[in-house]
């Protein structure tokens, strides 16, 4: 199918090593880290627990920065915001940056040609979990859970908040989630229906009860480490146990090329294709075929082969039989070039972001494009393929003509994107 | 009608405004008048439950949502919060 070119023009984000994208850039360049040991809340259940959470941020001093650019969007902020979860105020401010940078506004201020998706569905589990005990306690529930408890709402706070009137609808597939929204965005764009499209990776704000039940599954990791966090998530090495949270969301804006060189927007980056291929299984167990057609499918969707890949942003959680399956798709996908492509894995510093994994590991991806440079892989210290080209304990200098970010998610779903550097 | 409060009204009036002041965050504090409505004060409905349930829950009172809705001015507010403070 052939369309309209797709360019990124603005990107954000608030996870556990930064709070916006300059800060993302030069902590995945020194390979930082954000796990932690972290204590359940008082009166709590689960103890202690490694996960990679967001620290000392505050929403109201976060947007003071965009105060003098947005003026109208931030005084619109402090009222939607003022009483709402913890997941839709990240939302907004990982898309301020990215429509601040865009320099998207106010021009395009009430368009019905910008769309809004959200990545992710149940983002506001905690919510849920605090106003249950609240009821059952005989206390009154937050009066705005009727409409913050719907992940769509996210959509409507954005919207109103920035003032865009075009297509909108949040996007749920478990981890894939961020994948699918961009994925969605791209075909929007290409088929003309949009202009631009804010696409929105929220955070998943789990409660005691997601967590306690990612453990049943044998998914999370993290048991044993509590004294070295630090050391925890190892994305393709032996010791890998299962994948740790990680806070965190991520924006991007999407627009038609044309549109966005006839207004002069900055090109971070183009999204040559993307695919989404289904297992039909609704279990966590991963699949090689679907990953491998996920994959195959964004090239063709792009006209390239997989030669054409010089880095592989893997979607590599920790968890043992997800990357020893991603591990066999890429062999397969690359045959004997598959040392020749760098691959590294942006959860080892940052924690899984579940439902916005997929855009801000697409963020990860132009950082590194824009500078020059490929993200270490941490606790790599046995990799479980040594055929595969992972990056090494420190960054390395890099140029990468064309980026292949997957996204997978529990239940089946599959979904590889191709960026590249955008043509001037 | 006049809005002339007696004291213990005035003091769920103060403790109204306070939470009306908390809701609508940009609200000259000064405006916030027995004789004024939330409508009037650019509340939406929203605004509106949550003025009566934080005020509700700052006396330590549960009165059914319906018997709030359709009140004048933040006079009335504060004399209904009074009467089943008193009844208690």
């Amino acid at each position: 199918m052939q369309g309209a070119r797709v360019v990124v023009t603005g990107l954000g984000t608030v996870n556990a090593l930064a709070h916006e994208a300059a800060g993302f850039a030069a902590a995945l360049r020194a390979g930082a880290c954000g796990l932690r040991t972290v204590e359940a809340r008082e009166g709590e259940p689960g103890g202690r627990r490694v996960m990679a959470p967001i620290r000392e941020f505050s929403w109201q001093d976060d947007l003071q920065r965009h105060r003098e650019r947005l003026p109208e969007p931030v005084a619109r902020a402090r009222r939607v915001l003022r009483n709402a979860g913890e997941s839709v105020r990240l939302s907004v401010a990982a898309a301020f940056q990215a429509i601040g940078s865009a320099g998207l506004l106010p021009a395009a201020a009430g368009s019905e040609r910008v769309g809004i998706l959200v990545a992710g569905s149940n983002l506001q589990q905690r919510d849920t979990w605090e106003n249950t005990r609240r009821q059952a306690a005989g206390r009154a529930i937050n009066p705005r859970y009727g409409l913050a408890f719907l992940d769509s709402g996210q959509v409507g706070c954005l919207g109103e908040i920035f003032a865009l009137r075009g297509l909108g609808y949040s996007v749920g597939g478990a981890s894939a989630s961020g994948s699918l929204a961009i994925f969605q965005a791209w075909h929007w764009l290409r088929s003309g229906l949009l202009d631009a499209c804010l696409v929105v990776g929220a955070n998943s704000d789990l409660s005691p009860l997601e967590l306690e039940a990612f453990e049943l599954l044998g998914a999370l990791g993290g048991a044993g480490w509590e004294d070295r966090p630090e050391q925890a998530c190892r994305p393709f090495d032996r010791r890998h146990g299962g994948f740790l949270w990680g806070q965190g969301s991520g924006a991007l804006l999407l627009e038609r090329q044309e549109a966005a060189a006839a207004r002069g927007a900055p090109l971070l980056g183009e999204i040559l294709g993307a695919a989404v291929a289904m297992d039909g299984n609704h279990l966590p167990d991963s699949s090689a075929e679907g990953e491998l057609r996920a994959m195959r499918g964004a090239l063709a969707a792009a006209g390239l082969g997989p030669e054409a890949v010089d880095y592989v942003n893997a979607h590599a959680t920790s968890t043992p039989l997800g990357d020893e399956t991603e591990c066999a798709a890429l062999r397969s996908l690359f045959g004997a070039r598959a040392g020749a492509v760098r691959v590294n894995a942006t959860k080892g510093l940052t924690g899984h972001c579940l439902s916005a994994a997929g855009v801000v590991e697409t963020v990860a991806c132009l950082l590194q494009l824009e500078g020059g440079f490929l993200h270490p892989n941490r606790n790599l210290v046995e990799p479980i393929d040594p055929l595969l080209g992972f990056v090494g304990a420190r960054a390395e200098p890099a140029s990468p003509r064309v980026m292949l970010k997957n996204g997978f998610g529990f239940g089946g779903f599959n979904s590889s994107l191709l960026l590249a550097p955008a043509a001037a | 009608m006049s809005e002339t409060l007696t004291g213990s009204q005035q003091e769920v009036f103060e403790l109204v405004k306070s939470k009306v002041v908390e809701v609508l965050v940009d609200l000259d504090p000064g405006e916030v008048t027995p004789e004024r409505s939330l409508v009037e004060l650019g509340a939406n409905s929203l605004d509106r439950v949550e003025v009566a349930l934080l005020s509700m829950e700052a006396l330590e009172l549960r009165i059914p949502p319906s018997e709030l809705a359709g009140l004048a001015n933040l006079g009335e507010l504060a004399r209904i919060l009074n009467r089943h403070r008193d009844a208690r």
